[in-house]
C-alpha cells in the first residue's frame, strides 16, 4: 500500500493543495482563457491562400448526364488548384472521412440527378465541414463557383439561358444540424489551448520552483522513487488542467452560448492525454535548467509557436507544408483536432482514434525519456 | 560498527570544477561533528552527497554501514537533513508540511499524527500548527524545518548552517536543541560560519577549503596543535589566507 503509487498520490495531493492555496494563480488560470476567448470570439483569422483542399464526391447516380457533370466538376475543381477531389462509393464512408478531417466537404450527386437535369433543374447536396469558419467560407465559395461555371457551360451546350433549363442548384448543409456561430468552432480550440498552456506553466513551476527553493532536495531525501515524483507532479498538473477545463467549458456555455454536441467523457480523455503529452515534453525541456525563470522561458518558446500552428486560430491546411509538418510533430494539434471533433461534431471514438493514439504514444514515450532524465539531472 | 559516517576519497566534479576533492573522514556515533570552511569550500556539496541527493564522481561513503550509492533508500531512512535552504512549503500549514514528508518516509498515518503533535510541541509551534508557513518568522520556520528533519526518527542529523540569519533567541534555541539531540544519542554533523558555535557544540572538527579537508581532529587536540585558545584561530590559520593577505597588503599600501 505504501508503494510508488501511494507516494505518487501524496506528491500529487501536495502540489494540488499548494496550488489551491494561492488564489491568484487559480484565478489567473481561468481568467486568461476567458479574456482570450472574448477577444477571439469577435475576430476572424485572415484569409490566406489555401489550395488543394481535399473534398469528397459521392455519386449515387450512374446516368450519363450525371457522370458528365461529375467529370466536368472534377476537372474544374482540380485544374483551378483549389481542391483535390476524392471519390467515395458510399455516403457513410465520405461522412466518416469528413468527421476525421480527411476531407472538408462532401458533394453528393443523388440517385436521379441526371434525370432531373435533363428535364429541368437538379440539386446537388453539399455537406461542409464547418470546423473552421475561414475554411468553411473558402470551401463553400469555391464549390459554388465551380457549379456556376458548370451551369454556364451547360447553358451554352443547350443553347438556353442558364436559369431556365438544365440548371444545377447547390444545397449547402452543415455537418451539424442547426445554426452554429463561428465562435463555437473556435471555442474548443481555446479550451484545449488554455488547459494545455496552464499545464505547461504549472509544470515549470512544479519542478523548477522546487529545485530553486530547495524543497526538491527534501523530497529526494525521502525514500521515494523518482517515478513517483515525476508522475505525481505530472498527475497534479493533469488534474488541475481537467478542473480548469471543466470551469472554462461551463463559463463558455454560460457566457457565450457554446454547446457541447459530443461525449463529455471522451473530451476529458483527449484533454487528459494532451496534458500528459505536454507534461512529458515539458519535463524533458526543463530538465536542462535549474531555475524557474529559464524553465518558463523554455516553456514559452515551446508554447507560442505551437499555438499558432496547431489549428486553433486557422486551419493547419493554411500553413506551408513544412510548417504543417512541424505542427504535426507536437501534441497540441492532435489535442485540438480531437477535442474539437468530439465537442462540436459529436465524433465517436472511432473518428478521433488517430488523435487519441498519437497522444497516448506521445505521453508514454516522453515519460519514458523524462523519468530517467529527471533522475540524471537532479543528481548530477 | 562505531561510525555513523565513513567517507573514502569522496570526489565531486561539476564540469571541470572540482568541488570536493578526494575527501576522507569518519564521524563517530553519538558525537557532534563540526564541518567548517569558507564559502565555496565544498561543505554543502559534501553534505548533499552524503544525503544521497548528489551522486559522487568518485569515492564512496557509508552511512550507518549503508552505501550511499548502492543503498540510497536505506541511507535516506537514517538521515535527517536541515539544509541552508528551508525544506518547507509556504502555502501549507506545519501539519500539512510534516504530513507530506512523513508520508513520503512511509510513516503509518496514526504514528505520524502522534509524531507530528509531539514534534510541534517540542519546537514550540503547536499554537500555530494550522497557519500557513508563509506567515511565520524565520526563527519559527527554522524550528519547523528541524522538526521536519526529525520526523522519521533518523540516527544521523545533518545541519547545514542551521543558525544562519536567526535572531539571538532562535540561535540559542537551536544550539540547545542540538545538544539535546546529542544527549538523546543521535549523531550530528553541523556546519557553521560561526566559530563560537562550533567551539561550543562540536566534539570533532573538520576544516575544509577548496574541496579538501585540511585538518580534522578532536576540538581540543586541534587547539593544542596550533597553540590556539579558540577554533576560530585554528580556522583562520588554515583557510582563506589569500583574502587576508590581500587585505593586509592593501592596508599596508595605504599606510596602515
Amino acid at each position: 500500500m505504501k508503494g510508488p503509487l501511494y507516494h505518487l498520490y501524496v506528491i500529487m495531493k501536495k502540489d494540488l493543495t499548494e496550488f489551491y492555496r494561492v488564489r491568484a494563480r487559480l484565478v489567473s488560470m481561468i481568467l486568461l482563457p476567458i479574456l482570450l476567448m472574448l477577444l477571439f470570439g469577435y475576430m476572424f483569422p485572415s484569409n490566406g491562400t489555401i489550395t488543394h483542399i481535399p473534398i469528397a464526391i459521392v455519386n449515387q447516380d450512374q446516368s450519363t448526364g450525371a457522370i458528365n457533370v461529375i467529370n466536368s466538376f472534377i476537372y474544374t475543381a482540380e485544374s483551378s488548384g483549389t481542391f483535390n477531389v476524392i471519390t467515395y462509393s458510399s455516403l457513410s464512408q465520405a461522412e466518416q472521412a469528413l468527421l476525421e478531417g480527411k476531407v472538408y466537404a462532401v458533394v453528393i450527386f443523388r440517385q436521379g440527378f441526371g434525370q432531373e437535369l435533363s428535364t429541368g433543374s437538379a440539386t446537388v447536396q453539399v455537406i461542409v465541414d464547418q470546423m473552421n469558419p475561414t475554411l468553411d467560407q473558402i470551401v463553400t465559395a469555391g464549390i459554388q463557383q465551380i457549379f456556376s461555371q458548370l451551369n454556364v457551360q451547360l447553358s451554352i451546350a443547350h443553347g438556353f439561358p442558364a436559369s431556365s433549363f438544365g440548371t444545377i442548384l447547390v444545397n449547402f448543409q452543415g455537418l451539424i444540424p442547426g445554426a452554429l456561430s463561428s465562435f463555437e468552432f473556435l471555442a474548443p480550440g481555446f479550451i484545449a489551448m488554455s488547459v494545455v498552456m496552464g499545464g505547461l506553466a504549472g509544470l515549470a513551476m512544479a519542478f523548477s520552483r522546487e529545485r530553486e527553493l530547495g524543497t526538491m532536495d527534501g523530497i529526494l531525501m525521502t525514500p521515494v522513487s523518482r517515478f513517483s515524483i515525476v508522475m505525481g507532479k505530472a498527475m497534479a498538473q493533469a488534474i488541475r488542467g481537467i478542473i480548469s477545463g471543466i470551469i472554462i467549458v461551463i463559463l463558455s456555455i454560460l457566457l457565450f452560448g457554446v454547446k457541447i454536441y459530443g461525449n463529455v467523457f471522451l473530451m476529458a480523455i483527449i484533454l487528459l492525454l494532451g496534458i500528459l503529452a505536454f507534461t512529458g515534453l515539458g519535463i524533458i525541456a526543463t530538465s536542462f535548467v535549474s531555475d524557474q525563470e529559464s524553465a518558463q522561458m523554455i516553456m514559452l518558446m515551446l508554447e507560442m509557436p505551437m499555438i499558432f500552428i496547431s489549428g486553433i486560430f486557422y486551419p493547419v491546411l493554411q500553413l506551408p507544408w513544412w510548417l504543417r509538418d512541424i505542427a504535426y510533430m507536437f501534441p497540441l494539434v492532435y489535442t485540438v483536432t480531437g477535442f474539437r471533433s468530439v465537442m462540436v461534431m459529436n465524433a465517436p471514438l472511432s473518428a478521433v482514434w488517430n488523435d487519441v493514439l498519437v497522444l497516448l504514444i506521445y505521453s508514454i514515450v516522453t515519460f519514458a525519456i523524462a523519468i530517467p532524465l529527471f533522475q540524471r539531472m537532479v543528481t548530477k | 560498527m562505531s561510525y555513523a559516517v565513513e567517507a573514502e576519497n569522496l570526489t565531486k566534479y561539476f564540469g571541470n570544477l572540482i568541488a570536493v576533492d578526494s575527501v576522507s573522514f569518519k564521524v563517530k556515533k553519538g558525537e557532534i561533528f563540526g564541518l567548517v570552511g569558507p564559502n565555496g569550500a565544498g561543505k554543502s556539496t559534501l553534505i548533499r552527497m552524503i544525503c544521497t541527493v548528489l551522486r559522487p564522481s568518485a569515492g564512496k561513503a557509508l552511512v550507518e554501514g549503508y552505501d550511499i550509492i548502492r543503498q540510497p533508500q536505506e541511507v535516506r531512512k537514517l538521515i535527517g537533513v536541515v539544509q541552508e535552504k528551508l525544506i518547507l512549503y509556504a502555502p501549507l500549514t506545519p501539519v500539512e508540511n510534516l504530513e507530506f514528508f512523513g508520508k513520503l518516509y512511509g510513516l503509518d498515518s496514526k504514528v505520524l499524527k502522534e509524531r507530528i503533535a509531539e514534534l510541534l510541541e517540542e519546537v514550540k509551534l503547536s499554537a500555530v500548527k494550522d497557519k500557513p508557513v508563509g506567515t511565520f518568522s524565520t526563527g519559527m520556520r527554522q524550528r519547523l524545518n528541524i522538526a521536519r528533519a526529525l520526523l522519521h526518527d533518523p540516527k544521523l542529523v545533518i545541519l547545514d548552517e542551521p543558525t544562519n540569519g536567526l535572531d539571538p533567541q532562535s540561535v540559542r534555541w537551536v544550539r540547545d536543541y542540538i545538544v539535546n539531540l546529542k544527549n538523546r544519542g543521535l549523531t550530528v554533523i553541523l556546519t557553521s560560519h560561526d566559530m563560537y558555535e562550533i567551539d561550543e557544540l562540536a566534539d570533532t572538527v573538520a576544516i575544509m577549503d577548496k574541496g579538501k579537508i585540511l585538518e580534522i581532529g578532536k576540538k581540543e587536540d586541534l587547539k593544542r596543535k596550533y597553540g590556539a585558545t579558540k577554533i576560530e584561530d585554528v580556522f583562520l590559520e588554515l583557510t582563506g589566507r589569500d583574502l587576508r593577505d590581500e587585505i593586509s597588503g592593501r592596508l599596508r599600501r595605504r599606510g596602515w
